[in-house]
């Protein structure tokens, strides 16, 4: 019992190590600015105050970067597992010259550094007329999304026993019939889970989105944050911190839920390599 | 040339990439049919909340005179190179920007990326004009590549009164030794001298290479040959790396956000930056308001003339864009005084006009902080009315439009931390920085 | 019957083709043009805003080899991806492991862990930053009261604590990742095994390595390789942290192409760099991929 105690304590002691940042970023975002500047720093705030949340949404863009942030990562998701939803279907399941060297291939492009993809991207989606809309960036996250996605899928695709369609087939389904009937509801655990990582990555992209969007109509937060909180004149850590907690808390509240899909998924997709 | 460029045919080496625009020629369409109902796209990265609300002012005001539409988007200080980059580039450009120093403009001009801006200036009127304001506008075929849009002094040594008093000193410094004595007096347990910057960024490099010329030394010749390895720069150098044990630990990372927050905050007794420290003070730490003032940054000695560090920030107009008239149009008319005023107070200290009728303009005059600061401020408007960068290093200088790439190189600020964080060997940290300078202008 | 089936297996085929289509389109739009146009940008000499500029052929290629600055940052980029991965290995692999048992309020405890990994990256920078903060940071507070300093530490600005510094933090933000695949492996270790061993007479440490690590092998391959890759392009998180400084301590490849293309103009050399950092990734995965399958095969 004992043991038990003091392992509980111990476990639990490096996980509130490990999420200090965001209880120390949680408490800043209600000290009043002076507050911060106090030598030493008060370790629980003496004064509460809600005013930089309010003035976030009152006098900042921020609710419209949100708005931009949730479309783009959502548009993002959508395309990149239905795109290799039906990849990784066909990668796994259909027979023809090229499959495996396919697959190399997608390994292939995780070795691009984006930093150098980003002006011959960006002339192209000015070609097609794209530029400095959301939807150009959905373009540009797909460039690291679809890799990975359609990595986890494939692997994933894999564990389904091939028994399963074959008897739908038998049964008289089409191979598409069968697909939608049989595949999908075996594979949703892994969509779900590549979804969600696909979501996290285009949530957080910083690069892309400072040079292939300059209008406050298509800007996501991270860089609307960053250009319009972090400047040369004056750094409002409160209204950072402020910033950074309405950044994440819709994020953890949702994968607090999720949780158990992203470990369960990834478990499928990561056995086989 | 400039014009026909980017219309996909008769390119000369620009051919050589055809094949990476493959649709250039087919996207030209679509955009030249777009322009005229397009509003103008303005950028800067100058856009603090009540800045923003100035310029918002200032479109309404030009809608309502002419009937076109102007869209503000802010860029950033470490943003715009790779985001005008990328517009250039590709054709989509913004129509105007804003308050990008004078060598940027000059880089950009010198590419031929730029629109000549005479016709702005004769619009303004040259006569409003603070005498030979727009010099450092002037690039190498006599043209003017752009027009300032405000001054600033950015490397004004700002002082606490009631430290100073507190330590006993009575006259503000104006050599490094005074300096030095001063901080060393004021710096206490908690409070540090200064915070000046030492990190592998452009703050560094900029106020740096005022000290170069507090020390009397240069970074070029006037005909622009390297002379960085001077005896001004070697004592700027050891009386820099003198100044590291009065600033923060933290100095090391510093820009011009921690810098400024550090002075302002009560942790350094004097502080280096522009007018912006009158407003953040007033709004942030409003006990410091009373006591603080500024004067030119110290010399090594007297007989050395004070030198204010200017970005001169600058307006310009993209010889891309598919309005220019109207682009024109606007940029002369973000001088209407009402507006301009306006965008002026949004930051008061901070911007300084670039004109002197608006200086005796009562209206500019009639602002709470620059009534208080009022000698403050006039001194921080004649200083930054003879200022200079490193594209302008002094009234002789050629302009020097490789001078956006020196700093974006970190030349300057990194042999500044081999110097001062490292103790390297001077004699070799001035060498290889001469080096790759001469690299940087020789590309 | 023979005749039918070869038909519905060539049909089949060219359904296949079909669904891969997408994929294979947008893998030539977004990639491999970028690509090519990287390899072909890096032979000439191109100043970034207006993409002109004349052939040089292979000269950029020869500059950057004989650059001091380019074996730096490719030794920086190894000291960074070789420190945060061991890190994150070692921390994901552990709290995997106690995440597994049945602590109190284990689903908070992996939410809470894997904060971190969902967070923005310039997030995590401002938190961290803030933390850090030299002044009014609390990690300096907290070390000075403790007793561990003295005087307020200089994270950021300083060798090695700079390195040191990005390198926690890229651990602590990226270490989930690992958390995440481990525990999905673990759950599914039949717990047979471990009856087998715990009979055989085996201590928890022996049950660790006889029977945890075998199992887990595959997984860690993977993850290795994958964390590796993105570890070593990482640059929003050096570059946000420390812009590459103290003078260029933790200046890496990604920094050092963004510099050349962006600051100092020269699209050419940064493609070429871009092209070789590319290269050395690709020797890498070639060595690693021939490693792991002869331990396979043996």
């Amino acid at each position: 019992m004992i043991r038990r105690v003091a392992f509980n304590l111990f476990a639990w002691g490096i996980v509130l190590a490990v999420a200090f940042p965001l209880f120390w970023m949680l408490v800043t975002s209600v000290k009043p600015q002076f507050e911060l500047f106090r030598r030493p720093p008060t370790f629980l705030p003496e004064t509460w105050t809600f005013e930089h949340y309010v003035r976030l949404i009152t006098e900042t863009p921020f609710l419209g970067y949100f708005k931009n942030s949730i479309i783009l990562s959502v548009s993002t998701t959508v395309v990149v597992v239905a795109i290799s939803t039906i990849g990784a279907y066909s990668l796994v399941r259909f027979k023809y010259r090229g499959r495996e060297s396919l697959a190399f291939l997608v390994l292939f492009t995780y070795l691009l550094p984006s930093v150098v993809l980003i002006i011959p991207l960006y002339l192209m989606l000015v070609s097609l007329g794209l530029s400095n809309t959301i939807f150009s960036l959905v373009i540009a996250y797909t460039t690291f999304a679809l890799p990975y996605a359609l990595w986890l899928l494939r692997s994933f695709m894999a564990g389904i026993p091939e028994d399963l369609e074959s008897a739908a087939l038998v049964d008289g389904a089409s191979r598409m019939g069968a697909f939608v009937d049989v595949i999908l509801p075996q594979l949703l655990p892994g969509i779900i889970s590549t979804a969600l990582f696909t979501f996290i990555l285009s949530w957080n992209e910083y690069l892309y989105a400072l040079v292939l969007v300059n209008s406050d109509t298509a800007r996501p937060l991270t860089t609307g944050v960053m250009n319009m909180l972090v400047s040369s004149f004056n750094i409002e850590w409160s209204l950072l911190m402020a910033a950074s907690v309405m950044m994440s808390v819709p994020l953890i509240i949702v994968f607090a839920f999720l949780q158990s899909y992203l470990t369960r998924g990834f478990g499928a997709g990561g056995v086989k390599g | 040339m400039a014009n026909t460029r980017w219309n996909g045919n008769g390119m000369t080496r620009r051919a050589a990439l055809a094949g990476l625009a493959a649709s250039s020629a087919l996207a030209g369409l679509p955009r030249a049919a777009r322009a005229r109902t397009e509003p103008l796209r303005w950028w800067s990265p100058q856009s603090a909340p009540a800045q923003a609300a100035a310029y918002e002012f200032q479109i309404e005001a030009f809608k309502a005179a002419t009937g076109i539409d102007v869209v503000f988007e802010r860029t950033s200080d470490e943003g715009y190179a790779p985001q005008l980059a990328a517009a250039f580039s590709s054709g989509e450009v913004p129509d105007i920007v804003t308050h990008l120093p004078s060598f940027a403009a000059q880089t950009y001009y010198a590419n031929g990326l730029l629109e000549p801006f005479n016709d702005v200036i004769e619009a303004v009127g040259t006569d409003n004009y603070y005498p030979g304001a727009n010099n450092v506008f002037q690039a190498e075929d006599g043209n003017y590549c752009a027009t300032g849009i405000g001054n600033s002094a950015a490397n004004m040594l700002w002082v606490r009164r009631d430290l100073m008093e507190q330590a006993g000193l009575d006259k503000i410094p104006e050599t490094w030794d005074e300096l030095r004595g001063a901080v060393q007096a004021m710096q206490t347990g908690g409070l540090f001298g200064a915070p000046l910057p030492y990190g592998r960024n452009s703050m560094t490099s900029l106020i740096f290479i005022g000290f170069i010329h507090q020390a009397g030394g240069q970074v070029f010749t006037p005909d622009l040959q390297v002379n960085l390895d001077n005896e001004g720069t070697r004592n700027a150098l050891e009386f820099y790396k003198e100044m590291r044990e009065y600033c923060p630990p933290g100095a090391t990372n510093y820009s011009w956000g921690e810098s400024l927050t550090a002075f302002v905050s009560g942790a350094t007794a004097t502080g280096i930056y522009t007018g912006r420290v009158l407003i953040n003070v007033n709004d942030q730490n409003p006990p410091l308001a009373d006591h603080i003032t500024c004067v030119t940054y110290p010399r090594m000695s007297t007989d050395i003339a004070p030198w204010t560090f200017n970005d001169f920030a600058s307006v310009f107009i993209p010889a891309q864009s598919q309005n220019k008239e109207a682009a024109k149009q606007f940029a002369a008319f973000l001088f209407d005084p009402e507006g301009y005023i306006q965008q002026l107070h949004a930051a008061p200290g901070h911007v300084l006009p670039i004109l002197r009728t608006i200086s005796e303009n009562p209206d500019y005059q009639n602002n709470a902080i620059i009534q208080k600061y009022k000698p403050e401020v006039d001194l921080m408007a004649a200083s930054a009315a003879g200022g200079f960068n490193l594209g302008y290093e002094s009234a002789e200088h050629a302009s020097n439009s490789k001078a956006g790439e020196i700093i974006g190189s970190n030349v300057i600020s990194e042999m500044v931390g081999r110097v001062v964080l490292n103790g390297d060997n001077v004699d070799e940290a001035l060498s290889d920085a001469s080096k790759t300078i001469e690299e940087i202008m020789a590309s | 019957m023979q005749v039918s089936q070869t038909v519905l297996e060539r049909r089949y085929a060219a359904l296949g083709l079909v669904l891969i289509a997408p994929t294979v389109l947008v893998f030539c739009a977004v990639i491999v043009y970028p690509l090519v146009s990287a390899i072909y940008l890096s032979l000439f000499s191109i100043f970034t805003p207006t993409l002109e500029g004349d052939w040089v052929g292979l000269d950029n290629y020869r500059t950057l080899l004989a650059k001091e600055e380019f074996w730096t940052s490719l030794g920086n980029n190894l000291i960074w991806t070789v420190g945060t991965l061991t890190l994150q290995i070692i921390m994901g692999v552990g709290m995997a492991l106690v995440l597994h048992q049945n602590i109190w309020f284990r689903s908070l405890a992996r939410s809470l862990i894997l904060f971190p990994y969902f967070i923005s990256t310039v997030v995590a920078v401002l938190v961290w930053k803030w933390l850090f903060n030299d002044l009014y940071g609390i990690l300096n507070h907290l070390m000075i009261v403790a007793g561990l300093i003295e005087f307020p530490l200089d994270y950021l600005g300083s060798m090695p604590n700079a390195m040191i510094s990005v390198i926690l933090v890229g651990a602590w933000k990226f270490f989930p990742f690992v958390v995440i695949a481990v525990l999905a492996r673990l759950q599914t270790i039949p717990d047979a095994l471990y009856e087998a061993a715990r009979i055989d007479g085996a201590g928890p440490i022996a049950r660790f390595f006889d029977v945890t690590l075998p199992q887990l092998r595959d997984v860690l391959v993977v993850i290795i390789m994958l964390r590796a890759i993105w570890d070593f392009k990482e640059f929003d998180l050096i570059y946000l942290l420390t812009g590459g400084g103290p003078i260029t301590s933790t200046q890496t490849l990604p920094l050092l192409v963004y510099k050349e293309a962006f600051a100092l103009n020269q699209m050419g050399m940064a493609a070429a760099y871009a092209v070789v950092m590319m290269l050395i990734m690709l020797v890498f995965m070639i060595i690693y991929i021939r490693r792991t399958r002869q331990e396979e095969e043996t």
